[in-house]
């Protein structure tokens, strides 16, 4: 209400007018995502005003590329990017099945039924439907050494639809055993210790899985080592730059000995702190069959350089936040704030670390370590927009076993799960219903076809004739998804094709919630381009 | 050398950057030329601090400016965000390497390259083809001044300046149509969305590691909306990553008419926004400077602003910009200072430390300028240096008198004499002495810092010199006032005088923000306590900011009135 006192000029619509403007939008969105879904969906390309290019076929990266304005798009938009940030996948699948579930109820509403009342049906299908999955999912027993064979063919699901079949089967192993590599028994999987690193090749496409860290930097010393062995870590976040120091309240801008004195102080305390790192350097470093390296989050300013240099150190400045973590995972050792108590313990270590140099591009490859919890998938890639593909397929397939091992389940992919629901929800369901609210129901069950029938008509298949398949092996008891080649009915299981559970349970919980918002509206008003603004 | 990263946030602040390294652009280009001016050869301005050296993968050295720009996506017109010099690996073909299904295109309308980037663009082909045919341009150069004059959309359209891939960043997903991205909570949640922000630090990142002893953040900020709230969360991660790092932040944002009738509830939302931006990105900074008059057409003696051309006014704070910017750049004076041709350089840290950490530690600083600067003698009217500048700082007062001033003054390029002669160092450091002397009131503290080198006027920079603005930016005696504005083609340079200054005469921009906030945020039953609420803000939150402005303040207030601020 307030909206409406904040702006009296708003036009208001009609509480008809507004319902379908909220089902044309919904549809709207639907068309344009509807050719992504799948393996067989096709690939957007956006090209911008001034011919830049964007490739995608993540309907999550669609639709942040996309000029959304109407209000009730953005509100499913803002859904459906939600789904990822939530479960990692099922962005395209969530906008499809908004959209049909207000398609299904326009048929209704269009004979005079009330928003209302479906609503109702869809609560009841939606606490169904989600009953349903729970003895649905296939159960995955993760003991110590989780069923490798298992999250390989959930990962290459979920690439496949992203990336053509050799190159996502090609990732998939990298992903499984990058998942693995960081995974700590009894913690939760932190995904951000998996370094994605990208580097342009010229026409190579190839990825592979560095055990150990790959920075975006290297040394800044032309006499400093390209290439060591044997290397002691120290990883920091310690300045060695020289800094001015803050001059507190009421200081006079000093004159030049003043000034000149303070520089000197202050170059003094930054000496004194390489000074201390190049102690415990000759420490650990007694002879010349190990080596040392500093990877410092602060700078490092030429003075403290060249005497680092001069010892024979390796020194990287300016490393990422996230890497110091990363680092110790990899390396061991710990993070040090301070270069006052330094002890050999704090070190990590590598058995190799060099440099690769690319143009104005230097990587520095931290490698051979032991027992990483930390580790670099490093993609290549012919030019921008094939290296954020296939970052998307990566980060889609990190989501997709990490979503496994904590699910501890899978589901039947390939329409499966949506066709087996729907048959539930009408033979089973629909009967314990009073009256109308039968009609939400079937809207809901009917709804959840999308799925299957967008996969058909993007394998250019007749979606009936698939669909009218499915259902009949169905209800003979078999549980089958449609086969993307040749439309039959297949067994998920035996090909492969699963889907994650907490995905799946999150598209059934959020879809209603946004359909029924948009349904029972009262009135929309124009003007409020964005939900959040009030004027 | 100390390295200094430019970072520009939203469109005016790129409107800005645009004529700002289109004047860094033009100096280079003169350095090199054989027949320029040598005061433009040997500038003792070293441009490594605003400029970083690299090279392609094809092995072609470049030099592009040390910079971050971020707008919304589709702001860069007919540039590419790569920039034109790094070319990729492979071209970015229709060649779809990742994908064996179908592909659907879908193109925006190709944007048309200007007049301007045409011959730009031809120049650069012909120097590729044959270093030495001299064959005259199909373009003429009075056809391209005026085709910009008339048809700038985008702050591309005028940019002459080869940018680094890792430079222009275009935020994506705002999921507003670009007119109501106009508040400071609208912008909330862009940074954090998708991980741009992450992407957004590891660019500045890119920048910074490769700087041996960074001096500093040149931070510029459209502050009109939602890019105050981008920048400040961008500031506060720039804080917490870069502790030491001094940031001088300028707000800037153009004038112009108000697009729609303001409805007493869209000033609310106006003032708020002001109010909120402006204490939020104060807090991130040691040095904010507001700049950005409602009309700056009004303002000007010499020059012909049309208001609601952001190409115009951007043009004239990116001149003062780059005057204020020359200190930083000046070689530290040695033995030989009076052979130089600058002197006073200071550094950021320097300069901050200058204006805010003395005195009052005021750190809301005023902009003036000169522009041009008349020559310190002959001319019709003795036209004192001191007494010819103009604020660009918004609500200042007029007759402010502050014992307390510090200042700080960059004047470069000053003529002798009307007849071209151009001034040495000392004699302007003699001229600004003398009128500091014969000045009614005297800032508490001032620094010089001056440069023979005046503002060289490239050509895409817009007519708005005056008709008694001569080649050389002389005054020249007055003449008709109906002839039309003069542009680059008449003008080639201009004598500048840019200010800092810490005064109290900007207590009344404290005062208006600080009591918008008040009645309109925090009072009980406040008009915009719900609008603030949708903006995620807390009653505390509002209440710090409303401690902090107060403080701002009654840092300013003459000690006998702080009590009572309260
Ligand atoms: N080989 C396959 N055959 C048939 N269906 C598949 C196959 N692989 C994946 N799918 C189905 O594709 C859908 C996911 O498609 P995708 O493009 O990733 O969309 P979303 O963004 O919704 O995750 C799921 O329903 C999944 O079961
Ligand atoms: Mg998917």
């Amino acid at each position: 209400m307030s909206l409406r006192v904040l702006n009296p000029n708003a036009e208001v619509l009609n509480k008809s007018a507004a319902l379908h403007m909220n089902i044309n939008a919904a549809k709207g969105l639907q068309d344009v995502l509807k050719s992504n879904l799948g393996p067989k969906g096709t690939i957007k390309m956006l090209v911008g005003g001034s011919g830049d290019i964007k490739l995608t076929k993540d309907g999550n990266t669609l639709l942040k590329e996309m000029q959304i304005q109407n209000p009730t798009a953005i509100m499913i938009a803002r859904t459906a990017v939600a789904q990822d940030d939530i479960s990692g996948d099922g962005t395209t699948s969530t906008v499809l099945f908004i959209g049909e579930l207000m398609k299904q109820s326009e048929r209704y509403i269009d004979e005079g039924m009330h928003p209302r009342v479906l609503v109702d049906g869809f609560e009841i299908a939606k606490r169904a439907t989600l009953q349903f999955l729970e003895k649905f999912k296939t159960p995955v027993v993760m003991g110590a050494e989780p069923d490798k064979e298992i999250l390989k063919m959930v990962a290459r699901t979920t690439v496949r639809t992203k990336l053509y079949e050799s190159l996502a089967d090609q990732l998939t192993n990298i992903i499984v055993d990058a998942v693995l590599c960081i995974r700590k028994p009894e913690e939760a999987i932190d995904l951000f210790m998996v370094e994605i690193m990208h580097m342009r090749h010229k026409f190579d496409v190839d990825t592979r899985l560095v055990e150990g860290l790959v920075l975006d930097h290297g040394s800044r010393h032309p006499d400093m080592k390209r290439r060591a062995e044997n290397c002691h870590i120290l990883t920091c976040n310690v300045s060695l730059e020289y800094e001015k120091s803050e001059i507190n309240s009421g200081f006079f801008y000093s004159n030049a000995e003043q000034r000149e004195a303070m520089v000197i102080a202050e170059r003094r305390q930054v000496d004194e702190k390489v000074r201390k790192i190049i102690e415990l350097k000759r420490k650990v470093c007694p002879d010349n069959d190990s080596n040392f390296v500093i990877i410092n989050q602060k700078g490092i300013d030429p003075p403290s350089l060249d005497m680092l240099a001069r010892e024979g150190i390796i020194a990287l400045r300016r490393a990422k936040r996230r890497n110091m973590e990363r680092l110790v995972l990899a390396c061991g050792g710990e993070a040090v704030n301070s270069v006052d108590d330094l002890t050999p313990e704090c070190l990590g270590w590598a058995g190799l670390v060099y440099e690769h140099v690319l143009g104005e591009e230097k990587y520095t490859f931290v490698e051979n370590v032991k027992n990483p919890f930390s580790c670099t998938i490093l993609i290549k890639g012919p030019n921008d927009h094939t290296i954020a593909q296939i970052k998307d397929a990566v980060r889609d397939g990190l989501r997709a076993v990490k979503n496994t091992i904590e699910d501890e389940s899978v589901v039947l992919g390939a329409g499966a799960f949506e066709v087996a629901a729907r048959q539930h929800l009408m033979n089973e369901v629909k009967k314990t219903v009073q009256g109308r609210a039968q009609l939400g129901v079937e809207a809901f069950a009917d709804a959840l076809l999308v799925v299957p029938k967008t996969l058909a008509e993007n394998s250019g298949l007749d979606t009936q004739d698939v669909i009218i398949a499915l259902k009949g092996e169905h209800d003979r008891g078999n549980i089958v998804g449609l086969s993307q080649n040749t439309g039959e009915p297949i067994d998920p299981q035996m090909e492969g094709i699963f889907d994650n559970y907490s995905v799946k349970r999150q598209i059934i919980n959020s879809g209603p919630v946004i359909a029924s918002q948009l349904l029972l509206v009262d009135e929309v008003i124009r003007a409020g381009r964005n939900m959040r603004k009030p004027t | 050398m100390k390295e200094i990263v430019t970072i520009q946030v939203g469109d005016y602040a790129n409107y800005v950057g645009s004529h700002f390294w289109n004047f860094q652009d033009e100096l280079l280009g003169l350095a090199g030329d054989p027949q320029a001016d040598s005061v433009f050869k040997n500038h003792d301005l070293n441009m490594d601090v605003f400029y970083r050296t690299g090279h392609t993968l094809q092995g072609i050295d470049t030099y592009t400016p040390r910079l971050l720009s971020i707008n919304m996506r589709g702001s860069l017109g007919s540039m590419s965000s790569r920039g034109t010099m790094y070319k990729e690996a492979a071209p970015a073909t229709s060649n779809v390497f990742t994908w064996t299904g179908g592909v659907s295109t879908q193109a925006s309308e190709p944007q048309k390259k200007n007049l301007f980037l045409q011959s730009l663009y031809e120049e650069e082909n012909q120097n590729m083809v044959n270093e030495t045919s001299g064959s005259p341009s199909e373009y003429q150069d009075r056809d391209i001044t005026e085709s910009l004059e008339n048809g700038v959309q985008f702050w591309t359209d005028y940019s002459k300046v080869h940018f680094h891939p890792q430079s222009l960043y275009e935020l994506n997903g705002v999921w507003t149509d670009v007119g109501d991205f106009d508040n400071y909570g609208i912008g909330r949640d862009s940074f954090a969305w998708a991980s741009q922000g992450e992407e957004i630090s590891d660019r500045l990142r890119f920048f910074v590691e490769e700087c041996d002893h960074v001096q500093g953040f040149q931070f510029v900020v459209d502050d009109s909306g939602g890019f105050s709230s981008v920048a400040s969360e961008f500031l506060e991660n720039i804080v917490d990553e870069y502790t030491n790092t001094p940031v001088m932040l300028y707000t800037v944002r153009g004038s112009g008419p108000k697009a729609r009738l303001q409805s007493r509830n869209h000033k609310i939302l106006e003032d708020l926004h002001d109010a909120i931006s402006f204490s939020r990105l104060s807090s991130y900074c040691k040095l904010i400077v507001p700049v950005g008059l409602p009309s700056l057409s009004k303002a000007s003696k010499f020059l012909h602003i049309e208001d609601e051309k952001h190409y115009h006014s951007s043009a004239v704070y990116a001149a003062a910009l780059h005057s204020i910017s020359l200190p930083f750049r000046m070689a530290p004076v040695g033995p030989t200072a009076d052979a130089c041709s600058v002197s006073g350089a200071v550094d950021f840290h320097g300069l901050i430390q200058m204006l805010s950490g003395q005195g009052r530690q005021n750190m809301v600083s005023i902009l003036d300028v000169a522009m041009p600067t008349p020559a310190l003698t002959g001319g019709k009217k003795e036209l004192c240096l001191l007494e010819n500048f103009q604020p660009l700082t918004p609500m200042i007062s007029e007759d402010g008198e502050d014992l307390q001033a510090i200042e700080h003054l960059t004047v470069h390029g000053i003529l002798a004499s009307v007849e071209g002669l151009r001034a040495s160092v000392c004699e302007v450091k003699d001229a600004v002495d003398a009128a500091y002397q014969r000045a009614n009131t005297r800032p508490l503290f001032s620094h010089l810092s001056v440069a023979r080198c005046p503002l060289p006027i490239p050509l895409p920079f817009p007519s708005i010199f005056g008709n008694q603005i001569g080649k050389y930016g002389e005054l020249m005696s007055d003449q008709l006032t109906n002839s039309p504005s003069k542009g680059s083609l008449d003008v080639h340079s201009i004598p500048m005088a840019a200010r800092l200054r810490s005064s109290s005469t900007v207590l009344p921009l404290l005062e208006y923000n600080l009591q918008n906030l008040h009645r309109y945020g925090i009072t009980r039953g406040a008009a915009g306590a719900e609008l603030l609420r949708g903006w995620g803000f807390e009653k505390e939150e509002l209440v710090e900011m409303q401690e902090m402005l107060s403080k701002m303040v009654a840092t300013l207030c003459p000690p006998e009135l702080s009590s009572d601020s309260d």
